[in-house]
């Protein structure tokens, strides 16, 4: 149905993302297609996922916005990548629709604890998935990546979600 | 009812009947079967210009100096002459008859391009409602300009593209709007669509649909850019947002420069592999997968089915660029979108490509196709007027004929669709040709195909250069089959010294009257054939 190839865009700059041949039946690969037939026989709700093409290591999610938060309504994509050491390391999230949330810096980086130093190899892509969700309802105020939004949130709560709800419509539509 | 084809006996008829209701217009129309341009006088001595077109309005023709930096435009009137003998019809023309100045008058010549920059010919646009031009100017194309500043990589450059809007009353240059470091396709209005007022104007560089409005006062106004963003204020709103969250260190280096407002197409990120989805590519993505995520309701099938038809082309999705706009109506766009190889390139039909219908206001995407989809080819060929979105002020407008508005148009498209061998191989040779140019077709009768049958390879009323034979081309009666109505002939009389040279013809037809210039060019550089074809 669409287009082969495309432009030339795949040069990544992050440094975990090595290239890694597709056909390899490494660990990680093995792992990432384990958790790919784990999600999609038991994906978690308004979320979902798959790989970029035909790079197992580079995903694309959408988790549309919860209803209830300032973020109902949006269609929230968001880029995956996975390390070649995957699952040892965690893999990287980041927003590709803006979104004002105190967890997400202002290139779209997800902020939270089990992607840095709190990841544990136990932990799959749904899981992540729903902890990315999570953050919609409740977001780590504490731990906040921007903490202009993290002090407007816990000073004055509705006015927080006033301009959540504003950049939703705005830019997550 | 007795129809004769015979002038007094229409006018008879027309005294003594009443046609049904609504025809009344075509009924007038058939007139013109009488009233033929089919008098020429051949290599008419005119001044060496290139002549774009005849208003819409039929006010005024215009025509380009050679060197492409003036613009000169005549009032196209009638000849007149006198002759003393009784039967006057008889006699050949006077030879001041035959002059070009006798069937125009030069109202003004205003120089419009500066040293380095050339008029587009093939760019003009008329508001016919206030009789205001607009012509574009632009400097040379640099086709491996680098791609900066957010510009899309493989789409050429242009220093700069300046934007005429001119009264053509008087040739008052009453407004510009200058693009530089840019690209806008200008061959045949591709890039340019006029609707009532509103001016889309397409930035390939920049994926960015300008949409201005032409005041009554002859202003340019800005209206929105859409493509990074889609509301006109959503720049203002992120940036007054970034204020406020200015506290840690790391926003501050991420922050606009200061002229962002002025320099509104040329910021973009410092590191484009990161970046936000466009304010226009959110939109359509979002739309792609809420239909495919409301097509299925088992969670399973729809995650798969997510994962074949989207994640695995997403990046394809990202990569598509905005080709080509046209107005719907005042709210909605027809957007073209497509790889960036096919943007350019002349011959785009082999380069998949969607379309979208987009609505400014609420900045939603309406529907989405493939340029490959039946559904869209049915609504084409069935409400195919509705894609001509352009001025309707004038009635004879309406009386271009269309496959949806005309029988013989229709059965011939049939007729080309039942012959076509492969199915999806002829809806994308369709569909390609929407969005439509604006201003791009002659409201000319003598295009009427309820009217005149005519080769449509040798002529249309679509304004195009067209390879042209010795042969003249036959406008023949829709009504009498049999009956010869006029010829066209382009070039000399006696035909061209050397048959073999490849001529190029150009037809500008009056939208009103029987009168018609025809341009012959050869390839080389010899100054091109005018004749005039007129109702003696």
């Amino acid at each position: 149905m669409m287009i082969s190839g495309g432009g030339g865009k795949s040069s990544w700059s992050s440094s975990t993302s090595s290239w890694v041949p597709t056909t390899s039946v490494s660990a990680s690969g093995k792992r990432i297609q384990r958790e790919m037939v784990e999600l999609n026989n038991d994906p978690p709700p308004d979320c979902s996922a798959g790989p970029k093409g035909d790079n197992l290591y580079h995903w694309i999610a959408t988790i549309i916005g919860t209803p209830g938060t300032p973020y109902q309504g949006g269609i929230f994509f968001l880029d995956i990548k996975f390390p070649s050491d995957y699952p040892f390391k965690p893999p990287q999230v980041v927003f590709k629709t803006r979104i004002y949330h105190c967890n997400v810096d202002p290139d779209g980086l997800v902020s939270m604890g089990i992607l840095k130093d709190d990841w544990s190899p136990a932990l799959t892509i749904t899981k992540v998935l729903l902890a990315v969700r999570s953050i919609f309802t409740n977001p780590d105020h504490y731990n906040a990546v921007v903490p202009g939004i993290a002090h407007l949130y816990s000073g004055d709560r509705a006015k927080h979600d006033g301009i959540a709800a504003e950049w939703t419509v705005r830019f997550a539509k | 009812m007795y129809r004769s084809s015979n002038i007094v006996a229409r006018v008879f008829n027309r005294q003594i009947c009443t046609p049904p209701p609504g025809t009344s217009v075509h009924h007038a129309r058939c007139f013109y079967e009488n009233l033929v341009p089919s008098y020429t006088i051949y290599e008419v001595e005119c001044p060496d210009h290139s002549f774009r077109k005849f208003t819409d309005d039929g006010q005024y023709l215009i025509s380009f100096s050679r060197n492409y930096q003036e613009l000169i435009i005549y009032r196209p009137r009638w000849l007149s002459f006198s002759c003393k003998d009784e039967d006057c019809d008889k006699h050949d023309l006077p030879s001041r008859a035959k002059r070009f100045d006798s069937f125009f008058t030069q109202l003004y010549c205003v120089p419009l391009a500066s040293c380095n920059e050339l008029i587009c010919k093939d760019f003009f646009l008329y508001l016919e409602s206030q009789q205001f031009g607009l012509f574009a100017t632009s400097t040379a194309q640099i086709h491996d300009a680098p791609a900066v500043g957010g510009a899309v990589h493989g789409v050429p450059s242009i220093e700069k593209i300046t934007f005429h809007l001119l009264r053509l009353e008087d040739g008052e240059i009453l407004d510009k709007k200058v693009f530089c470091n840019d690209f806008v396709n200008l061959t045949h209005n591709t890039g340019v669509f006029l609707y009532d007022d509103l001016l889309a104007i397409v930035s390939l560089r920049y994926q960015t649909i300008h949409v201005l409005q032409i005041r009554d006062a002859g202003n340019l106004v800005d209206v929105r850019a859409i493509g990074e963003f889609c509301r006109e204020d959503d720049e203002l709103f992120l940036n007054s947002n970034a204020q406020g969250m200015a506290f840690s260190d790391k926003i501050k280096q991420h922050q606009f420069p200061g002229n962002h407002i002025e320099n509104h197409m040329h910021q973009g990120q410092t590191n484009p592999e990161n970046s936000f989805l466009s304010g226009i590519k959110q939109r359509l993505l979002s739309f792609i997968f809420q239909g495919l995520w409301n097509e299925e309701r088992d969670e399973t099938s729809r995650i798969q089915g997510l994962r074949k038809k989207f994640y695995f082309h997403f990046q394809d999705y990202v990569d598509l660029i905005i080709w080509k706009v046209q107005f719907l109506d005042r709210h909605h766009l027809l957007i073209k979108f497509g790889s960036v190889d096919g943007g350019v390139s002349r011959n785009a039909d082999h380069h998949p490509a969607f379309v979208a219908v987009y609505n400014m206001d609420t900045t939603e995407i309406v529907s989405f196709y493939q340029n490959s989809a039946d559904e869209l080819y049915l609504l084409f060929e069935q409400f195919c007027d509705h894609f001509h979105a352009t001025s309707r002020n004038l009635m004879y407008m309406n009386f271009i004929s269309s496959h949806s508005n005309n029988i013989h148009a229709r059965e011939q498209l049939r007729s080309i669709k039942d012959k076509a061998s492969n199915p999806s191989q002829f809806v994308k040779k369709m569909l390609a040709s929407l969005p439509f140019s604006c201003q791009s077709q002659s409201p000319s009768p003598y295009f009427d195909q309820s009217l005149f049958r005519f080769d449509d390879k040798l002529i249309s009323a679509t304004d195009r250069h067209r390879q042209s034979t010795d042969h003249p081309i036959k406008f023949i009666s829709r009504r009498r089959p049999g009956s010869l109505k006029f010829k066209i002939k382009p070039g000399p009389e006696a035909g061209s010294m050397d048959g073999r040279a490849k001529k190029i013809s150009s037809f500008l037809f009056h939208p009103i009257l029987p009168l018609a210039l025809s341009v012959q060019q050869t390839l080389f550089l010899q100054p091109s054939v005018v004749n005039i074809h007129f109702r003696r």
